[in-house]
């Protein structure tokens, strides 16, 4: 069998989307009673839990608590049977500790966290089904997630993947096109000052190129804000009319 | 606007079990139809190939067909094809990436009358696969389904007729639709082109050949040959260095037994061998054909085998040289191969008697490939006695390890075997060369000059460029009446008394947009081909022969820069230098394009030339890298000037793919060029009787001396060639005192420089390297190849023409006199056949080609005249 063809000269791909279109999302807000803050995603088939519990005192040993702002605590941990092959692990391997580092990372810089000085903001991710893009997913869901817990932010952090295929980039790359071994850019943006909070790639990729793979990158992350926005607002109205009751 | 669905797929592991995936697919309200019925352009979004519209019925293929006749679908007579996305993609799965490309391509010419329909992604043309479903009926359902939306969508105006091998279908949705017919492939073919014989020829090898396929693999043979290892176990091998990759090439010389395997890539350095790799004989090949890339393993060193350096000839595959074989080089065999080369192949049928010969089993035929380094093909066919005073193309299907010889399936008749015609019919398709006329909508791009309405330069334009009509005296260093000029000089002084020279090279560019229809035609062609006596040009003759071609007088857009002159000497002894030269320069490997992003700076370099970077671009009238040159030269003038450059510049992989492809078809243009001169040649001395003729006898310059013969060089015809010094009998050369030569028993022994002959009764003669001699020049005729000339020395001492002051001029007349007689004769021969002449004047307006005394003549002359020039003024 020959390889499989990503970008058709039709300009589609693998599962019928065009080059710059994302996969559908669907997201709810406001899942667990008991959490401050909770959210659920799905971008196509790539499904995220977060959580969120703070702003609290700090947990554990006193010498962590920052005196200046709050500290962010993310963890991050994949279903075993969120992969086509079933895991061993469900958290704590290398590749969890890495993508709750980025996590953290890229909430720090979005969280007003010299508002809560010597306390703790936790954000726990679960994903449950892994289809490509899974740290846009958990950035996307999380987002959602402290937006629920009412904790101060300078705007959405809206996450997204590209790829680079036959001299074109792709956005929202799905499992096949990242198992394909092409580079892979993974942007989370802050889409009303358009500065970017975190930009990870993990393959080489030439520098002409960069900033078109960065560009859809952006554009795929300002399409991820509209939906957010639309769902934030959806459950806003919700919530306002439930309380009117 | 898209719609989500799930596609559940069932993989297989490599530890056997079965994976269950959920794939996602989108499917969307409007897909481009690329037909010009469609009701809602806007929505389709049609931009790019559309179907034509004067076409009686759309024709879409099921998968199957797609499949199996792919190469009939490829006839620019079949139009309106709608390739359905689900066949393409059978296609893909299961015929490989060689196949598919094919398709692609097809998809891609502005030539061909066909589209791809993304029927998958349609919303309405989608349909999921039921349960329990086989994929072969989901794939024939889905494309009929979209056949009949597609019927719909063009709001019932087109009649659709979809093309199926499964009888089951045709029952089934035969008469569901109104308007949407579903046939048979052969029923298709028999109702809508009942004329178009050549397809129905192919429709009738393909399902011999797949018939006697079937047959055979029910048969179980003894093995002939060992199996291919699998590819993993090959790309292991050559990792871990067990085996080597390269690329087989067979020797022409010595087909049956010998063939190199020249080393490529990573595996040259590992193995740390320097030499080719020697494969012997058609069991170590392994069913592998020249140019194919091939996996090898070496054998142990007591079995490694040396070259043979003796003359021999094509057709003697007899052992029995009895030169003992040069020191033992690297030997191994084919267990793999990687890349299949398979091209088409110009073939001939066996005559009658040979037909016999074979027996009992008449339906399958051997036939004999023109090119010596193919084995022999055997095809079934029933047309075996039509065909067998012409020239055929047949293609390769398949080489199963139980069979000798590679089965094939006939294609089409390119003429008749040593008809002028069918013989440069034979090297265009033997070096890959298509040549059809330029198709309208090509020529529609092109500019109009006609005596009513010139070409003018336009004022916008005119203000772009620097007008030098008044400022410089431009001239053509071309000799009158030459048409395509496409560069020029100018000279002045300058103001500090310097000298500037000017060259001015025609704006080919300007009227070739990227992309166009004709520059997509004049990249798949690459360079303009000069044949002997004709020549295929690369842009249309408007272009090529008017508007770019800088004639006096006449205004015209060109691109100019200054440049520097060298100057140059006398001769000493012109054809030894001459032959030196030639010679000097055959060693050296070609020079070839490639693009400079694709190897280091310190890499550059042109051998030949002895410069660290070169590149021409005087010529893009015949050459399409020049036009990348000239594309690239604007894109840096307009950076210079601060203008937007527009985004039409080739990325470095283009580039690269595209320098693959020019260095190819030059190699091709340059292989054809040779065999049609050596094809004039033989017709120059065919049916001459070698004994009388004067110009049969002719003086000879021995170049290289090997075992058995030695290599003469013929200035006067510019004829290369072995004469031997021992015949078939074992006899060798003798020369009495008179220089006559005669064969006597005897031994010859070579040494470095000259060999020697020596007779039993104790004469002997020895000829060394540059020697003059006398040599007798015959056509050795060949049915299923070209005929090839044999020379005979007949004296050791050089043939003396008596009036002393031609010899130097006759050399370059003779040669152009050479290709003028040789169509002289053959029109001669057209004249006498009223019909003939016909047939032929058709073919004249079928190619675009010049007649008779052709522009190609002159120009041959001029090139001549060139090579004169410099081999006079070589130093030595």
């Amino acid at each position: 069998m020959a390889g499989l063809e990503l970008l058709s000269d039709q300009g589609y791909r693998v599962d019928g989307r065009r080059a710059g279109e994302l996969r559908k999302i669907q997201a709810r807000m406001g899942v667990f009673a008991q959490a401050d803050g909770s959210a659920y995603i799905e971008q196509g088939n790539t499904k995220a839990l977060a959580v969120v519990y703070g702003p609290h005192e700090i947990r554990g040993s006193r010498a962590r608590a920052l005196p200046d702002r709050a500290l962010v605590n993310c963890q991050y941990s994949s279903a075993t049977f969120s992969t086509g092959e079933r895991k061993r692990r469900p958290h704590g391997d290398r590749k969890s500790c890495e993508m709750g580092l980025h996590l953290r990372q890229t909430f720090e810089a979005a969280i007003l966290t010299q508002l809560h000085p010597r306390s703790q903001i936790d954000i726990y991710v679960q994903v449950l089904q892994a289809d490509g893009g899974t740290y846009a997913a958990c950035v996307n869901a999380a987002t959602l997630a402290v937006l629920d817990a009412g904790i101060p932010m300078r705007d959405f952090v809206c996450a997204c993947s590209a790829g680079f295929v036959d001299n074109t980039a792709l956005a929202d790359l799905s499992h096949v096109e990242e198992a394909a071994g092409g580079p892979q850019l993974a942007l989370a943006l802050l889409p009303a000052s358009g500065q970017i909070a975190l930009l990870e790639m993990d393959a080489r990729l030439h520098e002409d190129h960069l900033e078109q793979v960065l560009e859809a990158a952006a554009r795929a992350a300002r399409d991820v804000h509209t939906v957010l926005d639309r769902v934030v607002r959806q459950h806003v109205r919700e919530a306002s009319i439930l309380l009117g009751d | 606007m898209l719609q989500k669905r799930e596609k559940v797929l069932l993989l297989r592991t490599f530890q056997g079990r079965t994976l269950r995936i959920v794939r996602e697919h989108y499917l969307r309200p409007s897909v481009p139809c690329h037909s010009p019925l469609c009701p809602q352009p806007a929505a389709c979004r049609n931009d790019g190939k559309l179907l034509s519209s004067d076409v009686t019925h759309y024709m879409i293929p099921d998968w199957k067909v797609v499949q199996d006749y792919l190469e009939i679908l490829e006839f620019p007579e079949l139009k309106g094809i709608i390739f359905m996305q689900t066949a393409c993609q059978t296609v893909q799965h299961q015929r490989g990436r060689r196949q598919y490309n094919k398709l692609r391509n097809l998809l891609k010419d502005a030539r061909h009358d066909c589209i791809l329909f993304a029927n998958e992604f349609q919303q309405y043309c989608y349909l999921p696969r039921e349960r329990g479903e086989s994929m072969e009926k989901w794939q024939t359902r889905s494309i009929y389904n979209a056949a009949v939306w597609y019927y719909h969508h063009c709001q019932d105006r087109m009649p659709i007729v979809m093309v199926t091998e499964d009888e089951e279908a045709i029952q089934q949705y035969g008469s569901e639709t109104e308007g949407v017919f579903v046939i048979s492939f052969k029923n298709y073919l028999d109702n809508f082109w009942p004329d178009l014989k050549a397809a129905h020829e192919l429709c009738d090898s393909i399902l011999q050949s797949r018939r006697e396929r079937e047959n055979e693999s029910q048969e179980s043979h003894g093995k002939e040959y060992a199996e291919h290892l699998p590819l993993e176990v090959l790309e292991a091998g050559i990792k871990s260095g067990r085996y080597i990759q390269g690329i087989l090439n067979v020797n022409k010389h010595r087909a049956q037994i010998e063939a190199f395997v020249r080393l490529q890539g990573a595996s040259c350095k590992d193995s740390g061998l320097v030499s080719d790799i020697l494969i012997h004989g058609m069991k170590a090949r392994n069913r592998s054909i020249h140019g194919d890339v091939v996996v090898v393993e070496l054998l142990p060193k007591n079995e490694w085998k040396g070259r043979t350096a003796a003359l021999c000839e094509n057709d003697s595959d007899d052992k029995a040289s009895g030169d003992p074989p040069s020191e033992p080089m690297p030997t191994g065999r084919v267990v793999g191969i990687l890349q299949k080369n398979w091209r088409d192949y110009v073939v001939t049928f066996p005559s009658k008697e040979e037909v016999q010969s074979q027996g009992k089993n008449a339906q399958k035929i051997l036939v004999t490939p023109w090119d010596y380094r193919i084995p022999k093909i055997r095809i079934s066919t029933q047309q075996a006695e039509a065909l067998q005073d012409f020239r055929v193309v047949v293609r390769i299907d398949s080489w199963e390890s139980t069979s000798v010889y590679p089965n094939g399936h006939f294609v089409r008749v390119l003429g008749r075997i040593g008809d002028l015609e069918g013989e440069i019919a034979t090297i265009l398709v033997e070096n890959s060369i298509s040549v059809v006329p330029f198709s309208e909508a090509q020529m529609c791009e092109m500019p109009v000059n006609t005596p009513g309405n010139p070409w003018k330069v336009s004022p916008e334009e005119e203000r772009e460029r620097k007008d030098l009509r008044e400022t410089h005296l431009v001239f053509s260093i071309d000799p009158k009446g030459c048409e395509d000029v496409d560069d020029t000089l100018s000279v002045r002084t300058l103001a500090n008394g310097s000298l500037e020279l000017g060259v001015h090279i025609a704006d080919v560019t300007h009227f070739v947009p990227p992309s166009s229809y004709i520059d997509t035609e004049a990249r798949t062609r690459a360079t303009t081909y000069y044949l002997a006596d004709r020549r295929y040009d690369m842009l249309p003759s408007i272009l090529s022969a008017d508007l770019c071609s800088l004639l006096g007088g006449v205004d015209r857009s060109n691109k100019t820069l200054a440049d520097s002159l060298d100057n140059a000497n006398d001769p000493n002894d012109p054809i030894v230098n001459r032959l030196l030269r030639s010679m000097a320069t055959q060693a050296m490997s070609n020079a070839l394009y490639f693009s400079t992003g694709s190897c280091a700076e310190e890499e550059f370099h042109h051998y030949g030339l002895a410069l660290d970077k070169y590149t021409h671009f005087t010529s893009p009238i015949r050459r399409y890298s020049d036009i990348v040159v000239h594309r690239l030269l604007m894109a840096a003038i307009s950076k210079d000037k601060k203008m937007e450059i527009k985004d039409n510049l080739l990325s470095n992989k283009d580039l690269e793919e595209l320098c693959r492809h020019i260095n190819n078809r030059n190699r091709a243009a340059q292989h054809s060029q040779k065999q049609s001169t050596e094809l004039f040649q033989c017709m120059y001395f065919k049916d001459k009787d070698p004994e009388n003729e004067e110009r049969c006898i002719s003086d000879g310059v021995i170049y290289s001396i090997r075992t058995n013969g030695v290599l003469v060089f013929i200035p006067r015809f510019g004829i290369k060639g072995a004469a031997y010094l021992r015949n078939k009998d074992g006899l060798v050369i003798s020369c009495g005192s008179d220089s006559r030569s005669e064969w006597k028993p005897g031994s010859l022994q070579r040494f470095q420089n000259k060999i020697t002959s020596t007779t039993t009764g104790g004469e002997s003669v020895t000829f060394h390297l540059f020697d003059h001699v006398t040599v007798r020049i015959s056509v050795q005729a060949s049915r299923c190849h070209s005929d090839t000339i044999r020379l005979e020395i007949i004296s050791n001492k050089p043939y003396m023409i008596p009036d002393t002051e031609l010899f130097q001029q006759s050399s370059l007349l003779l040669k152009s006199d050479l290709v003028k007689e040789v169509t002289r004769s053959v029109e001669e021969a057209q004249l006498a056949q009223e019909v003939k002449v016909n047939i032929i004047q058709e073919d004249y307006q079928k190619y675009c080609q010049t007649k008779g005394r052709s522009l190609y003549t002159l120009l041959e002359e001029i090139r001549d005249l060139a090579l004169l020039d410099v081999s006079n003024s070589y130093v030595m």
